[in-house]
């Protein structure tokens, strides 16, 4: 069909133009901006300077806009495009990307140098599809103050106790964030909302970030997952319509019915979310890794640790950013070469000194903890806590998110009930891990 | 006409259908392969002949009908408001454009922000804790609506979609007041005519076409409306701000179902094409 090659050629021409026309033997299609940028910047310039490096073989780096930056992606590797040998994919779109890429091989040292959870995240079918560069996972964010105040005062103690009893059936002491349960995190958050207790110093416990966004359903799943749940069994049965994930969504649900997190949170994404916590007057949160430096900076008695336990202990959801090889690649030599390089300790270590997060096994971490300590503790919430659900790197993973999000957010709103929400949602992923 | 006049005129207008080809033509026809075909990013270059499956399948979705439910909802109201507040604004201040012509520079301003800016200024200004809005209102009366929650956000996205276009429908009304003659407006005043009387026996009629061609336009523009609620609140908790555009972009990108996206996209057309060819037959015979 000659319309569909001249639409090929459309789209590959565009990318070309939009990166520069890049003329590198082995172009490689990063993340554009922010810290990720920078560092791939600063390893592409130790690869280049390599003495034994072929010049067919050096790096050049080709960048586009971040908005819509997975849906061109898309577009791009579909339509066979061979403006970059190499690109970007995240642990959560590897499958829809896997059937225009090739799986790679990577050093001796990715092993030591990731460990095997991280790796994990660039897997599909059993095959390695990129090298992982940059690694996400949750904190819970608290204000240390409002809790050492919590905890020095009988009366506000009782007052906690008493809230618990009322709204979650049990009294609960205040404890210590690292040890809290999901539990906790909800009798803090009534605690700590004016909704609830006119006197808290806060006007909300807690912020949820509930848009109808499949990010959001990242942030959310470590609390479901924590009560055992999973989108499917081993047997690929899914499971979403658990009680897990009853008990998870109810206890999210109660506080946007009590007013625990901002009546409007059910648009908020990142930016609002963390907006909210910077202000003041929210107590905890659960948020991604990457807010630790803007929270402390706008609220200095914040504390970080990992998202709270349920029944089977603590969870947080990760993915990273990687690098893999396209399929149509015209140096795949190079750009495998790239790709292992990319994966050994002096190149990781190098990506993190220059602002990258990789996700780091413990020995390797360590070699870093004066330059970047925040490292150190995501290295150990990843091989320690870090989950990815069962299909949550497959061909609809993106698909499956979409469909929570919209269900989720549906209950959370009050648009439909529970059991509408997780009927439609398991119906949704039936069709698309079937 | 001529052979040779023929001939002119097929040379002067073929710079335009080429144009008119390559730009609507193309993708219409890919539409209309993508949309009876079973595609997807995987196969977008052997798409399979699928017949009517795809349609088939957008109008099973109670997605889909919930979309077509919001945006009906949505042109229809925010097309009404605009058309009232405009007419009223043209009514009303054409005594001072008259007098002083940049004054309909001033008021179409909002008309010149793309809507999608719109959306992400109103998601800066209407956030509780960093918009001067909610500020305010707490400032002064200690507690503000959660403009974006789910009891407020299709009045919000309502009213944004409003301030943003009642400008059109109020230049449309604007020319159409001054176009009427006025030897009209003065042989009523020396009939003793009262003002109420000149709008509502001389004017109004005389405007009544052109409030035809405002409503049919803001409607078709509200009932295809994508980039203010998009950047505002995306396709809303529950979905209940998708839009049939949101549900035709979240399908080909987010889901990857190209061929129901088109299918879906092929039939926001039609119900546009068909509901546009009414408003001016409406517009004709009411101008008759």
């Amino acid at each position: 069909m000659r319309y569909l090659s001249t639409l090929r050629g459309g789209v590959a021409a565009l990318a070309i133009a939009a990166g520069g026309m890049a003329q590198a033997e082995v172009t490689v299609l990063g993340w554009p901006g922010g810290p990720e940028e920078a560092a791939l910047r600063a390893v592409t310039e130790v690869y280049n300077a390599k003495p034994d490096l072929a010049e067919e073989n050096k790096v050049e780096l080709l960048f586009t806009s971040r908005d819509g930056f997975f849906d061109k992606l898309q577009v791009d590797l579909a339509a066979g495009s061979t403006a970059f040998d190499v690109n970007l994919i995240a642990t959560y779109s590897i499958g829809r990307y896997a059937p225009f890429m090739e799986p790679v091989t990577l050093s001796d040292q990715a092993g030591a140098v990731f460990g095997d959870t991280v790796l994990k995240t660039m897997q599909f079918d059993g095959q390695q599809y990129g090298v992982p560069t940059d690694l996400s996972l949750h904190f819970l964010y608290f204000r240390q103050d409002l809790i050492d105040a919590l905890l020095a005062d009988d009366a506000a103690k009782a007052k906690y106790a008493a809230i618990a009893q009322e709204h979650l059936g049990k009294s609960l002491e205040p404890k210590a964030p690292a040890d809290w349960t999901w539990e906790d995190f909800v009798a803090n958050a009534l605690y700590f909302s004016q909704s609830v207790n006119p006197d808290s110093p806060t006007r909300y416990g807690t912020v949820i970030q509930a848009k109808n966004l499949l990010f959001n359903m990242m942030v959310f799943h470590s609390w479901p997952r924590s009560y055992g749940g999973n989108w499917m069994d081993d047997a690929g049965t899914i499971t979403v319509d658990s009680e897990a994930f009853r008990t998870a969504l109810s206890q999210a649900k109660m506080l946007f019915d009590l007013g625990a997190t901002p009546p409007d949170s059910t648009s908020y994404e990142y930016a609002e979310a963390n907006a909210a916590y910077a202000s003041g007057q929210v107590a905890a949160m659960v948020q991604w890794n990457a807010a630790a430096s803007e929270l402390a900076a706008a609220q200095a008695a914040t504390g970080t640790t990992a998202p709270p336990a349920g029944p089977d202990g603590k969870f947080t959801h990760i993915h990273g950013l990687g690098l893999g090889l396209n399929k149509a690649a015209e140096n795949k030599e190079g750009a495998i070469a790239f790709l292992q390089w990319l994966s050994t300790e002096e190149a990781a270590l190098a990506y993190a000194k220059a602002g990258g997060a990789p996700g780091l096994a413990a020995e390797t971490a360590a070699k870093l903890a004066a330059d970047r300590p925040d490292l150190v503790q995501v290295g150990e919430y990843a091989s320690t806590y870090g989950f990815v659900m069962n299909g949550g790197t497959s061909e609809k993973a993106l698909s499956v998110y979409e469909a929570q999000a919209k269900e989720f957010t549906g209950y959370w709103a009050g648009t439909q009930d529970l059991d509408t929400a997780l009927k439609n949602t398991a119906a949704a992923m039936g069709e698309l891990l079937k | 006409m001529s052979q040779k006049k023929r001939r002119e005129n097929a040379v002067l207008a073929s710079p335009m259908v080429l144009f008119l080809l390559a730009v609507l033509g193309f993708p219409t026809v890919l539409s209309l392969i993508y949309g009876f075909s079973d595609t997807s990013f995987e196969t977008l270059t052997r798409p399979e002949f699928s017949g009517l499956a795809n349609f088939s399948d957008v109008l099973s979705d109670p997605a889909f009908w919930q979309a077509a439910w919001f945006s009906l909802r949505f042109g229809v109201i925010t097309a009404l408001l605009q058309c009232a507040l405009g007419l009223a604004l043209a009514v009303y201040l054409a005594p001072l454009v008259q007098r002083h012509g940049w004054t309909v520079a001033v008021l179409i301003i909002p008309m010149m922000v793309a809507p999608a800016m719109m959306g992400l200024m109103y998601r800066l200004v209407l956030h509780e804790f960093a918009g001067p809005l909610p500020h305010y209102l707490y400032a002064w009366f200690g507690t503000a609506p959660a403009f974006l929650g789910p009891a407020h956000v299709f009045k919000t996205v309502v009213l944004a979609e409003t301030l943003q276009w009642t400008p059109f429908a109020f230049v449309l009304f604007l020319t159409a007041y001054q176009a009427i003659p006025a030897d009209l407006r003065e042989a009523a005043a020396v009939d003793s005519a009262r003002p109420w009387d000149v709008f509502r026996y001389i004017e109004w009629p005389l405007m009544r076409p052109t409030l035809f061609v405002a409503f049919f336009v803001r409607f078709i523009d509200g009932f295809r409306v994508f980039d203010n609620i998009y950047t505002l609140v995306g396709a809303g908790p529950g979905g209940s701000t998708t839009s049939m555009s949101i549900y035709i972009y979240e399908s080909f990108l987010r889901r990857g179902e190209i061929g129901k996206a088109m299918a879906a996209a092929i039939l926001l057309f039609l119900t546009a094409f068909l509901l546009l060819a009414i408003g001016q037959r409406l517009t004709r015979s009411r101008a008759e």
